[in-house]
């Protein structure tokens, strides 16, 4: 026996060795295509199947009044979602969830019948309470995430000033909405990774949230209360349209108050109307009538054209060009002084005393007491109103201005007119915002538009309003030092285009005390029912709402 | 040497011995090569299984310390004996190798549906790895003992049964992964013993045959000898992203692993894909992309070359062994170690299906690093005994 021819087995040996050497070079070169070539392919896919990055919300700022009670505030909510291609039985669920989510159970059972989705959103912003009444139900399918939600916790109070939050946690209007980029902070990124089946193992913030900024208002939560109590007091006596009020500290141009009737709960803000939801203190003009008299008087004072003593000869009707003027109450011709002007409110007596002034000077103090430019208080879509360029002047514009027709305004462009003329001749924009995480926010500078004389010349004629023959007799409060205005405009019919017989807007702007104002009101009350005046529509909530806060501010009505 | 007759008698018919040139040493490479597979393996499973036991972090490591160790001790045992004692064991090793094979499915132990291994105290014996050296034994002694008549078609399928049948047996436990060793074995030592060509193309054209069967014809028609996930797993590595869920997952996982290594390796650290386990039978079938997430392409090829230097130092005592069952020997064993080496290499890589084969002393496992050792003492008792090298080298130059 021998074993196999010596040369063939050599031969069968070199082709095994040959087939091994291919083999090891195979798998090596595979390795290096694997390992280098393709590597960074692959690492991708492992990153992107081992980990998560996904953005922390920064908890958003509170909102808080001048004394720190909470008027917004952002806490733990839960978003419930749900993988509709889970749900065996959609209506059965939607039965469930619905009560507990505050839902509609035909929108619910709509969302967990789509079988197309994997995932959708039942109800976004629940409380972290009713979320685990619903995680108790243990339904398959059914899925949590943890959100900021935005509530609100005096509900209704200023609920048009302060505004809402929008899904994705940026203010969509008012304060909400111009503070948001104190309110929000910065929102954080996390880096989760997670094992095969999906337990996270390490979770990383490559950047840490910044939680948002508290902002302290200038706004008094009591005096705010009053004001809303009052406001839904005129509308249920009046069923106005609508009702505006703000309380302002005239010397610094802080706003302790302002609120919006029909009140609307930020907190459910979807089921009101647009107009309802505006803050009309800046997002609303109108012809201001009556209470646009004492900027004219104001003017015609500083101008030197007029003293309060003097004496104006007033015709039952006075014809300017096209235009004719008469008073609200039928009167024969009589001679009254410009205080007397004043506190009747005579619009012949107004026409009269804007007519002593050129055009450019009446334009002039327009101007400079602030209309037709927005007061940089600080709100979201802030109206500028509309005062007629002197080209477009008409012979009558003149006397129309100075009876505050012919020109719009928003109600905070009054107020902010009116501490002027108050204070002691200062304009200063309406303050609502005081500090953010307590670091004060700077006030605008004010700047003189009238002399300190002038303002206590008008400070004067105002007291006669509320005095014996005033427009607003009724609404004095004895013992207490009051003044102010009245005002009762005719609102410009849309579809005619011509004054309304029927809608008015009874407003009243007025100080105490009137020696040395230390607060300011006005009230609007847009088209009222029943009674059309200033001064027996507005005034009276001027006084109710006087009445309660200078006592509670420790002011001394006299 | 202190062989007795009847063996040296045996001896002396296969092969006159060639005591001039005889340098009894062991080769060093194989040694190197073998520590150095160990060492890593150890390494790259501690990292690999240090949160799959609760509480114990070195549970695998330990364990396979353990079997390493016995495995060498094994290995020393065998250097020391003189391979040439296993010819006359050639029928006893057949008869082992399908008897514990067959034991399997009757006080076997089953994971995940297959039937493979034997509980013993302190160790679960899996009888189809051992199997694959004492089919090396037997298929080499039987084809030492046909040598003269190894031309004749009978004499071929004779061998070829002696592979096959055990093969057979092992595939319906199933076990198809060690079934194919079990065959590429056979075809080795055939090709080795002197098979003629025309018989080994036909036996080639067969098992293509056979697999054109199984995996379409037989389906076609209605009778499925496979499992639909080994279906699964054959076909699947050739397209691994057309279906990352369920049969090419643990492709797909093992080429991001790999990948993700880079060329230097994240670090024990940072191997994700192993750590949160994405990566699947991280320590036993898929621990080739374990070393490729943690070393890199570096690491990667230096596995391949310590294989590399093992094979090559196997194939040559194929040349230098003192006789022809020797040779048969190394032919077995390098053909076991080359298949197994490349079919789990090349199932991490993408390359090859996925078949269950472990890498030779790198997977976790007893009986496969056992089986492993013992084929590498049986190296070393044929090189201990085996011509001197410049023999081989002065033959290949009269040859060329």
């Amino acid at each position: 026996m021998a074993r196999p021819k010596q040369r063939s087995f050599d031969l069968r040996a070199q082709r095994l060795k040959f087939l091994l050497g291919a083999v090891v070079v195979l798998a090596g070169a595979r390795a290096f295509q694997v390992g280098v070539v393709d590597a960074a392919g692959l690492k991708k896919n492992a990153a992107a199947q081992q980990s998560i990055t996904a953005s922390v919300p920064a908890a958003r700022g509170d909102i808080t009044d001048r004394s720190g009670v909470e008027l917004a505030v952002s806490r733990p909510m839960v978003t419930v979602t749900a993988d509709p291609m889970m749900i065996s039985n959609p209506g059965a669920v939607a039965a469930l969830l619905a009560p507990l989510l505050g839902r509609n159970v035909a929108d619910i059972q709509a969302k967990l019948s789509d079988r197309k989705k994997q995932y959708v959103k039942l109800a976004r912003r629940v409380s972290v309470a009713d979320a685990n009444r619903v995680r108790k139900l243990k339904i398959d399918g059914i899925d949590f995430e943890k959100t900021m939600g935005r509530s609100y916790p005096r509900g209704a109070q200023a609920g048009q000033l302060i505004g809402i939050v929008g899904d994705e946690g940026h203010g969509m209007s008012g304060l909400e909405l111009s503070y948001d980029k104190t309110l929000a902070g910065s929102d954080g990124q996390r880096t989760t990774v997670t094992d095969r089946l999906g337990q996270p193992i390490l979770v990383t913030d490559s950047k840490t949230a910044r939680s948002g900024a508290t902002l302290q208002l200038t706004i008094d939560a009591p005096v705010q209360d009053q004001v809303e109590r009052v406001l839904a007091g005129v509308g249920r006596v009046f069923q106005p349209k609508g009702a505006t009020a703000i309380v302002m500290d005239p010397n610094t141009g802080n706003i302790l108050a302002l609120a919006n009737w029909p009140a609307v709960n930020a907190n459910t803000i979807g089921n009101a109307s647009e107009y309802a939801q505006r803050n009309r203190a800046s997002g609303f003009t109108y012809e201001p009538g009556s209470t646009f008299k004492a900027f004219t008087v104001a003017s015609a004072l500083e101008e030197g054209e007029v003293t309060p003593s003097t004496l104006f000869n007033l015709p039952t009707v006075l014809h300017i060009g096209d235009k004719t003027i008469k008073d609200s109450h039928d009167r024969g011709a009589e001679t009254l002084s410009v205080s007397q002007i004043l506190a009747q409110s005579s619009n012949v007596g107004a026409a009269l005393i804007g007519l002593r002034m050129k055009r450019q000077k009446l334009d002039h103090w327009i101007r400079e007491f602030g209309f037709a430019t927005p007061t940089k208080s600080g709100f979201p879509g802030e109206e500028q109103g509309l005062v007629l360029p002197l080209s477009k002047y008409s012979s009558a514009t003149v006397g129309n201005e100075s009876m505050g027709q012919g020109l719009s305004v928003t109600p905070l462009q009054m107020v902010q007119g009116y501490a002027a003329l108050a204070n002691g001749g200062i304009l200063r924009s309406p303050r609502i915002a005081q500090r953010a995480n307590g670091v004060p926010i700077p006030a605008t500078p004010g700047r003189r538009v009238i002399s300190a004389r002038v303002s206590r010349l008008i400070r004067d004629m105002l007291r006669g309003v509320l005095a014996e023959g005033g427009t607003a007799s009724g609404a004095e409060i004895p013992g207490f030092d009051l003044a102010g205005k009245t005002g009762t405009a005719q609102k410009v019919d849309p579809s005619t285009g011509t004054y309304s017989d029927s809608r008015y807007i009874a407003s009243f702007v007025g100080f105490a005390p009137a020696k040395s104002p230390k607060l300011l009101t006005a009230v609007l009350v847009d088209e009222p029912q029943g009674d059309i005046y200033g001064g027996s529509v507005a005034a009276p909530a001027f006084s109710r709402i006087m009445a309660f806060a200078l006592p509670y501010l420790g002011i001394s009505p006299r | 040497m202190s062989a007795s007759v009847g063996r040296r008698s045996i001896e002396e018919a296969i092969r006159p011995r060639q005591r001039s040139f005889h340098a009894p040493a062991l080769d060093p490479w194989i040694i190197l090569a073998g520590l150095g597979l160990i060492a890593i393996s150890l390494t790259a499973i501690h990292g690999a299984t240090t949160n799959d036991i609760k509480g114990n972090a070195s549970y695998f490591t330990d364990r396979q310390s353990i079997y390493a160790g016995i495995g060498i001790l094994v290995a020393v045992f065998l250097t020391r004996l003189d391979y040439s004692v296993l010819y006359q064991y050639r029928r006893l090793a057949w008869g082992a190798l399908v008897a514990g094979n067959i034991l399997v499915f009757i006080v076997g132990g089953s994971t995940r549906g297959s039937q493979r291994w034997i509980s013993l105290p302190f160790f679960q014996l899996q009888p189809s790895e051992l199997g694959k050296v004492l089919l090396i034994v037997a298929i080499s002694g039987f084809g030492v003992e046909y040598a003269r008549r190894i031309a004749e078609p009978r004499v071929t399928l004779r061998l070829l049964g002696i592979a096959v049948l055990p093969a057979v047996i092992v595939a319906s436990q199933p076990d198809l992964g060690t079934a194919l060793v079990y065959i590429a074995i056979g075809i080795a030592v055939l090709t080795a013993a002197g098979t003629p060509t025309r018989h080994l193309l036909a036996i080639t054209a067969a098992g293509l045959a056979t697999i054109l069967l199984v995996l379409a014809v037989l389906p076609a028609a209605g009778v499925d000898l496979l499992r639909p996930y080994q279906v699964q797993r054959l076909t699947g590595f050739i397209n691994p992203s057309a279906d990352p869920g369920d049969a090419t997952y643990q492709v797909n996982q093992s080429l991001i692993a790999i990948g993700s290594g880079q060329r230097l390796g994240r670090g024990g650290s940072g191997a994700t894909q192993t750590g949160l386990d994405f990566l699947p039978e991280h320590h036993t079938d898929f621990i080739f992309a374990v070393i490729g997430e943690r070393w890199g392409f570096v690491g990667a090829a230096l596995v391949i070359a310590l294989y590399a230097l093992l094979l090559w130092r196997a194939v040559r005592l194929v040349l230098l062994a003192r006789d022809g069952f020797g040779s048969l020997l190394c032919a077995g064993i390098v053909s076991m170690l080359g298949f197994q080496i490349f079919v789990n290499i090349g199932m991490t890589l993408g390359i090859m299906p996925i078949t269950g084969v472990p890498l030779p002393l790198m997977s976790y496992g007893g009986s496969s690093i056992l089986t492993t050792l013992i084929a590498l003492g049986l190296l070393q008792s044929v090189h201990l005994r085996a011509a001197h090298p410049a023999a081989a080298a002065v033959r290949t130059r009269v040859r060329v």
